[in-house]
């Protein structure tokens, strides 16, 4: 149940993150976001990271917790990668038609 | 006839970086995990410790040899360190 | 050669440099590099795949006492023809079924080591009955020391690809400036592009994970690799003994006193350890002089929790059961090395952290794999003639095809070998070794007879109908099908079974998209495992 809850903040971390870089921005939203959205979007992002940190370590100490974090994040990371590809490609195949 | 000579003139400098990059990077990293026993602690500790630390510096040598500018500079900063390193690896052994 | 490299104009700069050296760095040893990823990956698995391939070992649906356990086992060498006087055993757990146990046999001739080793029922003491295999301990084993050579050998390979690895991660991340800001990049426009995105993807979100692996590996064996320091410190076997207490819970025995004296209860021994880590956080148990009156028992504790290997362990009295002493700290810079030595192997992990390690090493995989295909894909473009490609370039995409698609087949083939070799096949662990070194010889022969794209296709289409098989080999050759698993809760193999399924689907859909490129100077091979971003680029290439 935690790794669910630690894995859920991971996704939610990154995907406030990747939506916090112009690129993204223009890609999915149309535009640049104001400035002020774009950093609460960091600040956000960087919480729900910390706060998987934390989760983790309180559950199973620095060492394991550390561990169990790398590799959440990596493979949130990654999901998160792979969604905005799909999302892209789908964005892609409806403008050409 | 000159392009091979042309060609092995201008091979020269970078096998001189590979044997200095394989060669010369664990002679160093083997160097400084002996000097390491000159530190003031305990004999095992001392021993793992420079085991530990041999990799990066055997990675650190070897990126070096790439980096700089020329296979003169590298085989140069590999003795400079190595000199460096002789008298503490000397004295433990 | 690339000759332009030497001498430097002024201005070349670092990232040229550290681009050409992660090319060469990754491109000589890659293949080998491949092979110890994949192996090790499956490796995080390998007590479950060492089940699956006994199974005529019953599923455990407890985890039985380790005291109970360790007295039955003691009891079985006791009463062993000729005895012995040295024995360790690893307790069972969650994920292993039996007692895995190597014992001194009285027989030594020259060139044998002396010892013996066997599994063991933990209901019975007894040794199972099983068939003779290595099962996952084969990928284990080929991971750090490959096959078919010297065991030291194997090792020294191993570490000279670690170091290579070491070099093209650092001059990876010299090279590759942008790293941040690219961190959500990904072009699908240009064929080269998209297999440069999805190298770095892979590289660069697994980067911790492949920094400390690699660098945990060398550490794993660096006594091989750095002993000067060492032979500079310790001249006598006292000395040495001092650095191996830092290192090992094996105590070396001192001198047997000859007098003979029973063993005193095992069972108690264990259980003391039991009070002071937890019911089931036992690893081993090593006695030595059983049987007289100087005999030790050690109790080491286990692997669950503690992200380190460095030894605890306690001592006992043998015959009086007496504890003589608790190990449980060892120095700074041998701690250090137990937690470098525990994060490669991952053995304390929970089965959540086990599955993340090993996606996680999957991805890693993958970077490799990409990173091979990569060459290929770039110089495709520049070749002045596709159709006959210099010498350097068709052996790189050949050996690409058998190192990758042809070593799932190899894989696979193993597993299926384990269900079909008879077993009264004298040798037969070693001849399941043998079909698969055989079977990939044959896909390297495949791979340099037909054409490239044809072979990538045929390969891991291969490798897609072997792994959808195997769950129905299984269901054919034993009594442990799918459904059956599925309805008595013995998830080691139902999990297998379905992963086969899982991973048959991933090497179809490769192969499917493989197929789908179009021959020509903008092919693309599709090879990588585990990389759905290459996919999508592969699709949106054309």
């Amino acid at each position: 149940m935690i790794h669910a809850a630690v894995f859920s903040l991971c996704l939610a971390g990154f995907v406030a993150l990747a939506f916090a870089t112009r690129r993204q921005q223009r890609e999915f939203l149309g535009g640049p976001l104001r400035s002020s959205v774009t950093y609460a979007l960091r600040v956000i992002g960087t919480c729900a990271l910390l706060a998987a940190l934390g989760v983790l370590v309180t559950w199973q100490g620095w060492g394991l917790g550390l561990v169990m974090f790398s590799g959440h994040t990596t493979l949130t990371a990654g999901i998160v990668f792979c969604g905005l590809i799909v999302r892209s490609r789908k964005n892609v195949r409806a403008a050409s038609r | 006839m000159s392009i091979l000579v042309h060609r092995v003139r201008s091979a020269g400098p970078l096998i001189s970086r590979i044997v200095a990059a394989l060669f010369g990077g664990y002679a160093v990293a083997a160097l400084s995990s002996v000097a390491v026993l000159a530190l003031p602690m305990s004999k095992p500790q001392a021993v793992l410790t420079g085991m530990l630390a041999s990799f990066i510096i055997y990675a650190g040598a070897v990126i070096w040899v790439f980096a700089v500018r020329s296979a003169t500079k590298a085989w140069v900063g590999l003795m400079i360190v190595a000199v460096l390193l002789l008298p503490a690896a000397w004295s433990v052994s | 050669m690339k000759t332009d490299q030497n001498p430097k104009p002024a201005g070349r700069g670092i990232r040229q440099s550290m681009s050409s050296l992660h090319t060469w760095a990754g491109l000589l040893l890659g293949w080998v590099l491949y092979s110890m990823f994949l192996t090790g990956t499956v490796s995080y698995f390998k007590d479950e795949l060492s089940q699956w391939a006994r199974p005529e070992l019953p599923h455990l649906v407890q985890v039985p006492d380790p005291a109970a356990v360790a007295q039955r086992i003691a009891n079985e060498f006791s009463r062993m023809d000729g005895g012995t006087s040295q024995w360790s055993m690893r307790v069972p757990d969650a994920r292993n079924n039996s007692v895995y146990a190597f014992w001194r046999t009285s027989a030594r001739t020259p060139g044998q080591r002396g010892f013996a080793e066997a599994h063991f029922d933990p209901a019975t003491g007894e040794k199972v009955a099983s068939r003779e295999t290595l099962g996952g301990e084969f990928f284990y084993r080929y991971h750090f020391q490959f096959h078919y050579m010297p065991v030291v050998w194997g090792r020294w390979l191993a570490g000279i690809a670690a170091m290579f690895m070491l070099v093209a991660i650092i001059s990876g991340v010299i090279t590759h400036k942008k790293i941040f800001v690219d961190f959500f990049t990904f072009r699908w426009r240009k064929g080269q592009r998209s297999w440069l995105d999805a190298h770095n993807a892979l590289s660069v979100f697994g980067l911790p994970f492949h920094a400390m692996i690699t660098y945990s590996g060398l550490v794993t064996l660096m006594a091989l690799y750095m002993p000067w320091g060492e032979r500079a410190a310790f001249k006598t076997p006292a000395e040495r003994a001092q650095l191996t207490a830092e290192l090992s819970a094996f105590v070396p025995p001192g001198k047997p006193s000859g007098q003979k004296a029973p063993l005193a209860p095992v069972e108690d021994m264990v259980r003391q350890a039991q009070e002071r880590w937890g019911q089931n956080n036992i690893g081993r148990v090593n006695v030595v002089h059983a049987g007289d009156a100087a005999a030790r028992v050690t109790v080491v504790r286990g692997e669950p929790g503690r992200v380190s290997m460095s030894p605890q362990y306690m001592m006992f009295e043998g015959t009086t059961g007496k504890l003589l002493n608790v190990s449980e700290s060892v120095g700074p810079a041998a701690e250090t090395r137990g937690v470098f030595y525990a994060l490669h192997l991952g053995r304390f992990s929970d089965t959540v952290t086990r599955w993340l390690y090993f996606l996680v090493s999957a991805m890693g995989t993958a970077m490799v794999g990409t990173g091979l295909v990569m060459w290929t894909v770039k110089r495709r473009e520049k070749l002045p003639d596709p159709q006959r490609p210099y010498f350097g370039f068709r052996l790189v995409e050949r050996m690409n095809i058998a190192s990758i698609a042809g070593l799932s087949v190899a894989m696979t083939s193993f597993l299926w070998a384990n269900r079909l070799l008879p077993s009264s096949l004298a040798g037969r662990a070693n001849w399941e070794i043998n079909v698969f070194f055989i079977v990939w010889a044959l896909m390297l022969l495949h791979a340099l007879l037909r054409p490239a794209k044809a072979a990538w296709v045929e390969q891991l289409g291969m490798a897609s109908a072997l792994l959808f098989l195997l769950p129905v080999l299984n269901a054919l050759t034993t009594q442990r099908p799918l459904w059956h698993s599925l309805a008595t809760g013995d998830w080691v193999f139902a999990g297998i079974d379905i992963m086969c399924w899982v991973l048959a689907a991933l090497h179809a859909v490769l192969a499917l998209r493989a197929a789908r490129q179009k021959t020509g100077s903008r092919s693309t091979r599709k090879t990588s495992r585990r990389a759905p971003i290459a996919v999508a680029a592969g699709g949106g290439a054309e």
